[in-house]
């Protein structure tokens, strides 16, 4: 059950009526909370359900333990992370593992009596062991007192808003929303609605449209087109990629504030970024805090010295990288995401930067640099294999001999993409403010006019959200 | 009638809009899942919507436009 079908339209329109009409009985409210995201999660496979349970208890049982002043908590906390990221190992990379054991024992004539364990990779299975691991490390810290209530910890891990593609939310901003009803005057209704039309229209056009005709035909046999499409096939994932993931969390984040949850915000213009630094502040910015704050921080930070700060950092990048998936894409990518971070520090910190990093021609510059790279760093990341990406590179100097053919109605969405970068950040706050001081009728008309010009651009094929599968 | 139940109404009638401006969808959606007859009901009274809808033209008018569009920016399907 997907954000932009029929099911969660029904879901959800059922969903709001019984949310609100508990939320003066915050216990009952908090069951059917949990029942709504349970549901969700089932409608994929409900044998995934004891995946999410189990999570639940470990996250509830080392959280107690740890929040309280018994010895050996760091032990304690040690064994619930190694649960949580054995379950995400045991079945997102264990056949990634083989698969290399095997090649390299292959290659130096071992025999190994390995065999794949071919286990279907559960939704969600990343995101969950994300806020699991947010939840206990958080207790630990001291920043969040563990919770007395295994329902309050299960509906955090698992509210469906969120559950799928994020944003990831940390418990101490959520777990003290579970603790009474929800005032819905603290949520403005003409944004939420504003964002969640915003997100349809992003999803269901711009990216769909760009992966449907365009990007999936290149990148699935890049040898078949010319230079110029296949560079521009990597502009048009960058906007896909960016309208297909924004559109998920802004659903989320409106849908949630429609049932009287705050999620935070997950994007910011990311293509703006002067700088890779900057890039990932904007970027997936409820994942990059989390490597920063579980990842990078607990390996030392920048706290000793030039060379371990440059370690860490690599090191947070190759596994943020390894997190999207058990490929050498991914590591590829965060791997250069990691250098590049590197590089960007080193080069905040210089003398040169200090005197000249803030002219208006060094902006455009970095502007330009971190853009392309990025780019760069998406064709690893949407190609199946390494080979497939150097296949792709050959092709952009080779040319292939092939004529252009890519689509006309490329130009007005990445138009409309690079359009989404450069609108005021506040508009929406600005667009919810003016329907909300209209009332009623003005929101229902431009609802209806807004979902109503989605639905007839829409293509009749569509793509399924890129970071489901993550 | 309450700040919150203005906000409920409003989102339902939305939907109820895009449901009787394109109610093929959902009534294919009831179809593919009404094997044993369960949704026997609800079929119904989308079949009803639908007739309307294409009664009054609004039906026509949604797919016009959606081919119109389909057309201008060349999809096949």
């Amino acid at each position: 059950m997907l954000f932009p079908t029929i099911e969660f339209g029904l879901f959800f329109a059922f969903a709001i009526v019984l949310v609100w009409s508990l939320n003066s009985r915050n216990l009952l409210k908090k069951w059917v909370l949990l029942g709504l995201s349970l549901a969700f999660y089932a409608s994929w496979d409900w044998r995934f359900l004891l995946l999410l349970f189990a999570s639940g208890a470990i996250s509830y049982l080392v959280g107690l333990y740890v929040g309280s002043e018994r010895p050996f908590r760091r032990a304690v906390l040690l064994i619930g992370v190694f649960l949580d990221l054995g379950v995400l190992c045991y079945f997102k990379y264990l056949d990634f593992f083989i698969a290399q054991a095997l090649t390299l024992a292959n290659a130096l004539g071992v025999n190994l009596p390995l065999g794949f364990v071919n286990v279907t990779l559960p939704v969600a299975i990343s995101f969950l062991t994300f806020h699991a691991i947010s939840y206990i490390v958080d207790v630990y810290r001291g920043r969040l007192k563990a919770s007395r209530s295994p329902l309050d910890i299960l509906i955090y891990i698992s509210f469906f808003p969120h559950l799928v593609a994020g944003p990831i939310v940390r418990a101490h901003e959520f777990l003290p929303q579970l603790a009474s009803p929800r005032r819905p005057e603290d949520f403005g209704f003409g944004e939420n609605l504003a964002l969640i039309l915003g997100g349809l229209l992003k999803k269901m056009v711009i990216a769909n449209y760009l992966a449907v005709m365009f990007v999936d035909p290149v990148f699935t046999d890049p040898t078949q087109f010319s230079r110029f499409d296949l560079v521009m096939a990597v502009y048009a994932y960058a906007i896909q990629i960016y309208a297909d993931f924004s559109a998920y969390t802004d659903i989320a984040i409106g849908v949630a504030a429609l049932l009287g949850y705050r999620f935070p915000q997950n994007f910011n213009q990311p293509y703006r970024a002067l700088g890779i630094g900057d890039f990932w502040r904007r970027w997936h910015m409820t994942l990059s805090s989390w490597l920063r704050d579980y990842l990078y921080i607990t390996l030392g930070g920048n706290r000793a010295g030039k060379l371990m700060t440059a370690r860490n950092l690599m090191l947070t990048m190759l596994l943020g990288g390894l997190w999207h998936g058990a490929n050498w894409t991914f590591l590829v990518w965060g791997g250069l995401h990691g250098a590049a971070l590197v590089v960007d520090h080193a080069y905040r910190r210089s003398r040169f930067y200090k005197r000249f990093g803030r002219t208006p021609w060094a902006a455009a510059l970095d502007w330009a640099v971190t853009f392309h790279f990025v780019c760069l760093c998406w064709l690893f990341f949407r190609s199946p294999s390494l080979d497939a990406a150097t296949q792709y590179l050959a092709g952009i100097v080779s040319d292939n001999g092939a004529a252009s053919i890519m689509p006309a109605i490329v130009w007005p969405l990445l138009a409309a993409g690079a359009f989404t970068q450069f609108i005021p950040p506040d508009s929406r706050f600005r667009l919810g403010e003016w329907l909300d001081a209209r009332g009623q009728a003005a929101q229902i008309a431009f609802g209806a006019v807004a979902l109503y010009v989605i639905v007839v651009m829409a293509p009749s094929a569509s793509a399924p959200f890129i970071y489901f599968q993550f | 009638m309450t700040p919150l139940l203005r906000r409920i109404v409003a989102i339902y009638i939305v939907l109820a809009i895009a449901v009787f401006a394109f109610p093929g969808g959902l009534v294919s959606w009831l179809d593919d899942r009404n094997r044993s007859g369960w949704l026997d009901a609800p079929l119904a009274v989308m079949r009803g919507v639908d007739a309307i809808s294409a009664a009054v033209g609004v039906k026509a008018v949604g797919q016009r436009l959606r081919k119109g569009f389909a057309d201008v920016i060349g999809e096949d399907s």
